[in-house]
């Protein structure tokens, strides 16, 4: 078995994992990332990108509130190039208690959260779609910030200064040697071959698969609950401003405009098993009707896609001896749990809880712990040092890519085109990232995200993909037909109106036309 | 500055939820199949309005492309309002960019028109002069080969305050359009003698203005709205007296029947919604008195053969091709229909600088076919394409209603 | 209000069919669409029945086994040859067709499988076969991959290989099918691409091209490769826009008009007026104005759900826009399932007719096309092959039933 040797393994290549590894590898660690598939494959690619201005948290979750204020303007120095400055506001609506807002005044003050009230007409000017019927409106520095962009700029930085980044390799085993943790033993996915890991030290950034790894380590019950929501992505831009219902937070209280589309989220269901979060027709109807309240009309806009992800929510009795009735009682502050303390196993620190405007942070405390145990002092540079492609200090645009390719008009293929995305990005993507999975080329390009989710580019994709040299004839189609099942997955609970339209032109196109069913091997 | 976003305005962009991507808006527009510059309906509008920040400057200068034809919007099978969200976001461009000298002026044609009448033969001579319109090709940007209108020095508005239209049971508004007013005089003339002859009492709305539709088209939604405003305040009183509002420029009736409401979100104004509900296009209020046994049919033979060709505006009201119904009606006229999308000029735009040559390459098919069928007359309901037309292939150029006007005997 | 003897709604292949029939027999037609219609998506190769579930060989002989609730039945094997007749009748002057109801060929699809087909245009008819292929792709056609499909056809047991020609319309770097097939109406682009292959082709081997070889005269610049190469030459269906399809349609258009058929577009049908269990009139929004049509029959064939004659709202009610009438085949509780590739529960869901294309309760009133309940076009292959049948045998059985009111216009 091939093995590998570093100062850190970091296990998670979601935006956690990412930013320890940045973080690492700048304080001068070697470092290697292991995630047993995609980066950001996990809650950090299906989250709904909203930047925090910690508005949400100034009633219930003060410490979760401050957290957000800080982070917000360091990660918009930091990685400006991920982060759009929409805006938000916070409105009352017609069920909420008028109240409510008096409070919210309050924790934002106390926070140094700056918000203003605005009158309903200026809300409404600022906002067309809103509910007219909204009684109060107050405006707070979110932002949205796209989670790939972001754990891709800081997995290249960390890339670019010498760390590995491993994905598609599963963890399979730790290896503990006494009372501590020594490295893991690694299975590449897609070759089947395995690798031992040894590592100085290991940092479990899986979020909320945080206490499968630890039981690797023999050590039980580590309180990490899986929070499953749902989120809908909308075809497009309903707002332009982050919306936010002004109320203890609930169901569906959040509209994120976020690249071409706003997504409506939330719910906060328990889940047993991380990997099974199936969506529900349920919990679909009642994420439309919580649309109905912020955007009179929602049910006749146009949803893309729906998924679920899994938030992890850290509740260790152990550690802070409380219980919690319903998961949004948890805090949403994060934690590090120190495995020797708590369970007397050295050269193990994992992180639990947080959200992704606090990635920086939780990585920057992380890493500090293990300073700290490792006995060296190596400072924090994260507040002020820019991944790749952040150089310019420039917010992300919604039109960015509208503007490149019109300087690209005559010159390059449009393949996806409800994306705007070139072949030459295509292509060189395709070969960087030595992939045969369309699906990673759409978590790095947004391909096949917008309104035909694929119907039109896929085939083009996979001709390229093929053409490329990555796939032969049986492969491609394979990697066609994979792409349109994940597809469908997203695709069916939410299938009526526009998108069923769309849905069955596609159909003709893929089974009518194409006929991928019956593509020999 | 913000756009009006009214309810119908925010439909015109929300209906970019319709798009399934199919591609056959691209297949009929006639600028993208003739020029690489304009990346298509689809592209610029359902597609690229989803990029789009209503309050940011949009990136995508060939937007401007758009020809404002509005075929993109008839054939789209899902109902996307495509050329309505391109004329919105071409609106938003420009209020950020700037207006060109030209497209002011062309935006104003009252203004034009006021000035060049009294000195119409010398306008007239100056704007055939080839060093005069060398000059205004490089200053202004109005192509020099470009069709520009003609000042016969006469309005049609002197000679109907000085008409008065005999008493009838039937009576209809006449909205004669900037352009007749100021160039065509005799069609409009021709238009209350036929619609005389039909058994109408003709009404002439005193003070009628531009309806707005050029400055609409180059992107000034302020100065459109208010010449739209001052139109529908005009002709309304007619339409409250439930007498039927009858144009004969297809497309500032359109203008005013739809588009004003749907693009410069007007659709609260009364004025407008009343002339809305009770305007029609001349063909299609004739043939709608056909349908109901009510339009006289005694026209003369006409022994001539003429081609038509529906503009795309015409095709905008959605009432199929009634002039080649009530041509069908003259003994012995032969009509050839055309088989095109688009002439080229679409209003104002084929005559800049930048996009003539692409107005030629569009109209290039329809050209050919009048060519090969060596006409008498040439037919079409639109004046800026009459005059396109007319030059690009040297047939003389009418509206419909001459051809009936000429059947009714009422030639001089 | 205009009157006519017969209202077609929808300007796909059953609307255009069904019109274009009825105008021959003397009626006064009325067409009205929301825009053009679905003929522009799909190539137009009659699929009558490709998969019932196994792979059909004779289609003709397979009818018999589908339901009572399919389209087919009302229709027949009789009436769909007769349709078949009709269309390769209207088509042979200008873009001839060729195959029948007997026996089902298998053309390669642009991904590489085989996909069964039973009446079609003769630029593509050379597709059927074993013998080798040279594909040829053009790399400033996205659409089109040739060497995907020539990887995949030889799996399938066809010898087949691939060549890319550089070849672009005005120097431009992203061409799509119609800006292809207009430089295939032109003489010198074609021998251009011929001169490219000349050099290049085996001695057996058929040669594919995408389905682009021209928009105007497709026959001709087909038939010029043809001899040009000394070899059979086949088009392969690509993405939408689709050509073939374009060429259908200006065919069956320019029949309209021909016949004096008026077309109004932008027209979304939205109502009726009924006394009983006729339709007298119908109406539609055209622009902001609402308009009423009177008739004397309607023939509905708006399509399903992939055009939008068929609706699905968020709380899963089904509607057909047009006439509001009922839609069938709609589960209350499982609509599809989590197999993409599985048969779908809601797949045949659509208006119920009876024999004669009849929805209950409606004396005149017939339905054709996507908008019929009981089969499942994509997977059955049969989309283009229902409508051709049901818009022909609506148009037949109107034309059976009354007289025209006033003959057509002359041609």
């Amino acid at each position: 078995m091939a093995s590998l040797e570093t100062d850190v393994l970091v296990i998670g290549g979601g935006a956690t994992g990412a930013g320890v590894a940045w973080d690492c590898a700048l304080r001068g660690f070697d470092t290697i990332l292991v995630d047993r598939a995609d980066l950001a494959e996990g809650t950090s690619g299906r989250f709904h990108g909203l930047l925090h201005s910690g508005g949400r948290y100034v009633v219930k979750d003060p410490v979760a509130a401050d957290e957000c204020v800080a982070e917000n303007a360091i990660l918009r120095r930091v990685i400006p190039d991920c982060i759009e400055d929409t805006g938000g506001l916070f409105v009352v609506t017609p069920d909420d208690d008028p109240a409510y807002g008096d409070a919210f005044l309050e924790g934002c003050r106390r926070a140094n959260l700056p918000t203003e009230e605005i009158g309903v007409g200026e809300a409404l000017k600022l906002e067309p779609r809103l509910n007219p019927g909204i009684k109060r409106a107050f405006t707070v520095p979110d932002g949205s910030i796209d989670a790939w962009k972001t754990v891709w700029a800081l997995a290249r930085g960390a890339s670019a200064r010498g760390a590995r980044i491993l994905t598609y390799h599963k963890v399979v085993d730790l290896k503990v040697e006494g009372d501590a943790v020594v490295g893991a033993r690694v299975r590449n996915e897609l070759t089947g071959e395995e690798l031992d890991v040894g590592a100085r030290f290991t940092l479990n950034a899986s979020g909320a698969w945080a206490a499968q790894i630890v039981k690797m380590a023999g050590i039980e019950g580590v309180g990490v609950i899986p929070g499953k929501g749902i989120m809908i992505a909308m075809n497009h831009r309903l707002v332009n401003t982050v919306v936010n219902r002004c109320t203890m937070p609930a169901d569906g209280d959040i509209l994120v405009p976020i690249r071409t589309v706003s997504v409506i989220g939330t719910t906060d269901i328990r889940a047993a098993d991380p990997d099974e979060i199936p969506v529900t027709q349920d919990e679909v109807d009642a994420m439309l009707d919580d649309g109905e309240r912020l955007v009179p009309g929602f049910r006749d806009a146009r949803a893309l896609r729906v998924w679920a992800g899994v938030r992890p929510l850290f509740q260790d009795e152990k550690a802070s001896g409380q219980a919690a009735a319903d998961t949004r009682d948890v805090s949403r502050t994060h934690a590090v749990v120190d495995h020797v303390e708590r369970d007397g196993v050295g050269r193990f620190l994992t992180m639990s809880g947080g959200k992704l405007t606090t990635l920086r942070l939780m990585a920057q405390d992380l890493v500090d712990a293990m300073c700290r145990q490792l006995g060296e002092d190596r400072p924090c540079t994260t507040t002020t040092a820019r991944p790749p492609d952040n150089d310019d200090g420039q917010l992300y645009s919604l039109g960015a890519r509208l503007r490149r390719r019109e300087a690209t008009l005559q010159e390059e293929q449009l393949i996806c085109e409800c994306e705007l995305i070139g072949r030459t990005r295509l292509e060189e993507t395709m070969r960087r990232r030595g992939t045969t999975n369309l699906d990673d080329v759409r978590r790095s390009l947004r391909l096949g995200m917008g309104p035909c989710q694929g119907g039109f580019c896929i085939y083009r994709a996979t001709g390229i993909l093929h053409g490329v040299g990555r796939l032969d004839g049986p492969e491609a189609s394979a990697s066609l037909r994979g792409f349109l099942q994940e597809r469908w997955k997203g695709m069916w609970p939410i299938l009526y109106g526009d998108q069923l339209r769309q849905a069955r032109l596609d159909d003709w196109i893929f089974q009518g036309l194409l006929d991928v069913e019956h593509v020999p091997g | 500055m913000a756009v009006d976003h009214d309810v119908l305005g925010d439909l015109m962009r929300g209906s970019l939820d319709h798009c399934v991507k199919c591609t056959i808006c691209e297949t009929f527009c006639p600028v993208s199949n003739v020029t690489p510059l304009f990346p298509g309906p689809k592209y610029v509008g359902p597609q690229a309005e989803r990029f789009r920040v209503w309050d940011e400057t949009s990136p995508d200068q060939s937007l401007d492309y758009c020809s404002g034809c509005g075929v993109c919007t008839q054939v789209c099978p899902q109902g996307v309002h495509i050329a309505e969200i391109n004329t919105q976001a071409r609106a938003k461009l420009r209020e950020r960019t700037g207006f060109k000298l030209r497209d002011r002026l062309l935006a104003r044609p009252d203004l034009i028109g006021r000035l060049s009448t009294p000195v119409a033969p010398v306008v007239n001579v100056t704007l055939r002069h080839g060093g005069a319109r060398a000059i205004a090709d490089t200053a202004l940007g109005l192509d020099r080969r470009a069709a520009l209108p003609a000042y016969p020095g006469r309005t049609f508005q002197r000679w109907a305050r000085k008409h008065t239209s005999p008493p009838a049971a039937r009576r209809v508004a006449y909205f004669h359009g900037c352009g007749a007013n100021w160039s065509e005089p005799d069609t409009a003339e021709r238009t209350v003698q036929l619609l005389e002859w039909l058994g109408c009492q003709v009404d002439v709305p005193k003070g009628q203005l531009c309806c707005g539709l050029p400055a609409q088209s180059n992107g000034m939604f302020d100065l459109a709205r208010k010449y739209t405003r001052r139109m529908a305040r005009t002709l309304a009183p007619s339409a409250r007296e439930g007498v039927d509002i009858v144009g004969t420029s297809t497309s500032c009736t359109l203008m005013l029947k739809r588009e004003a409401r749907e693009i410069l979100g007007l659709d609260a104004d009364a004025d407008l919604r009343a002339v809305s509900d009770g305007i029609y296009d001349i063909c299609e209020y004739l043939l709608m008195l056909h349908d109901r046994g009510e339009l006289r049919t005694d026209f003369r033979p006409l022994p001539i053969t003429v081609t038509y060709h529906a503009p795309c505006q015409q095709q905008g009201h959605g009432i199929g091709k009634p002039a080649l119904d009530l041509m069908a009606l003259v003994p012995e006229l032969r009509v050839i229909e055309n088989d095109a999308t688009c002439c080229g000029v679409a209003g104002t735009y084929g005559l800049k600088q930048e996009k003539y040559e692409i107005a030629m390459k569009v109209g290039r098919g329809l050209f050919d076919q009048i060519a090969d069928a060596a006409p008498e007359l040439a037919v079409c309901d639109s004046e800026t394409c009459r005059w396109h037309i007319e030059k690009a292939t040297g047939v003389r150029t009418v509206h419909p209603i001459e051809i009936l006007h000429r059947a009714a005997g009422l030639a001089s | 209000m205009s009157h006519h003897d017969v209202i077609v709604v929808g300007t796909g292949l059953a609307g255009l069919t069904a019109a274009a029939r009825l105008a021959e027999g003397g009626a006064r037609v009325l067409v009205l669409a929301k825009g053009v219609g679905a003929t522009h998506l799909s190539p137009c190769t009659i699929d009558v029945l490709g998969y019932a579930p196994d792979r059909v060989s004779d289609p003709g002989a397979a009818l018999a086994g589908l339901g009572e609730d399919h389209p087919y039945a009302a229709v027949g094997r009789d009436g769909v040859a007769a349709a078949i007749g009709w269309f390769t009748d209207a088509m042979r002057d200008r873009y001839p067709y060729t195959g029948g109801l007997d026996r089902n060929l298998l053309l390669p699809t642009a991904v590489g499988a085989l996909k069964p087909t039973a009446v079609v245009p003769e630029t593509m008819a050379a597709g059927d076969g074993s013998d080798p292929v040279l594909v040829v792709g053009f790399t400033a056609l996205k659409d089109f991959h040739a060497p995907l499909l020539a990887d995949n056809l030889s799996r399938a047991g066809i010898a087949a290989r691939a060549v890319e020609l550089g070849l672009v319309p005005e120097g431009r770097v992203d061409v799509n099918s119609l800006g292809f097939a207009r430089a295939f109406d032109d003489p010198a682009f074609r021998a251009e691409v011929a001169a490219q292959l000349v050099a290049r082709l085996g001695a057996d081997e058929r040669v594919a091209f995408p389905a682009v070889l021209g928009i105007a005269d497709a026959p001709a610049a087909w038939g010029t490769l043809r001899e040009r190469l000394a070899r059979p030459v086949f088009e392969v269906p690509t993405l939408p826009p689709s050509v073939p399809g374009m060429r259908v349609f200006a065919v069956l258009r320019e029949r309209l008009r021909r016949a004096g058929v008026r077309v109004i577009l932008n027209a979304v049908v939205g109502g009726a007026e009924r006394a009983g269990g006729r339709v007298s009139a119908v109406r539609a929004r055209v622009g902001l104005r609402e308009v009423t049509y009177g008739c004397d029959w309607v023939v509905l064939a708006s399509g399903g759900f992939a055009s939008g004659g068929l609706e699905l709202d968020s709380r899963w009610k089904a509607r057909e826009r047009a006439l509001g009438l009922p839609v069938t085949g709609v589960p209350t509780d499982e609509r599809f399932r989590a197999d993409y590739f599985a048969e779908q529960p809601m797949a045949r869901a659509g208006v119920a007719v009876d024999r004669d294309l009849r929805p209950e309760g409606h004396e005149n009133v017939l339905v054709a096309g996507a908008t019929l309940a009981g089969a499942q076009p994509w997977r059955e292959k049969s989309g283009d092959g229902i409508s051709l049948a049901t818009g022909h045998r609506a148009a037949e059985l109107i034309l059976g039933a009354a007289v025209p009111s006033e003959p057509a216009r002359a041609a």
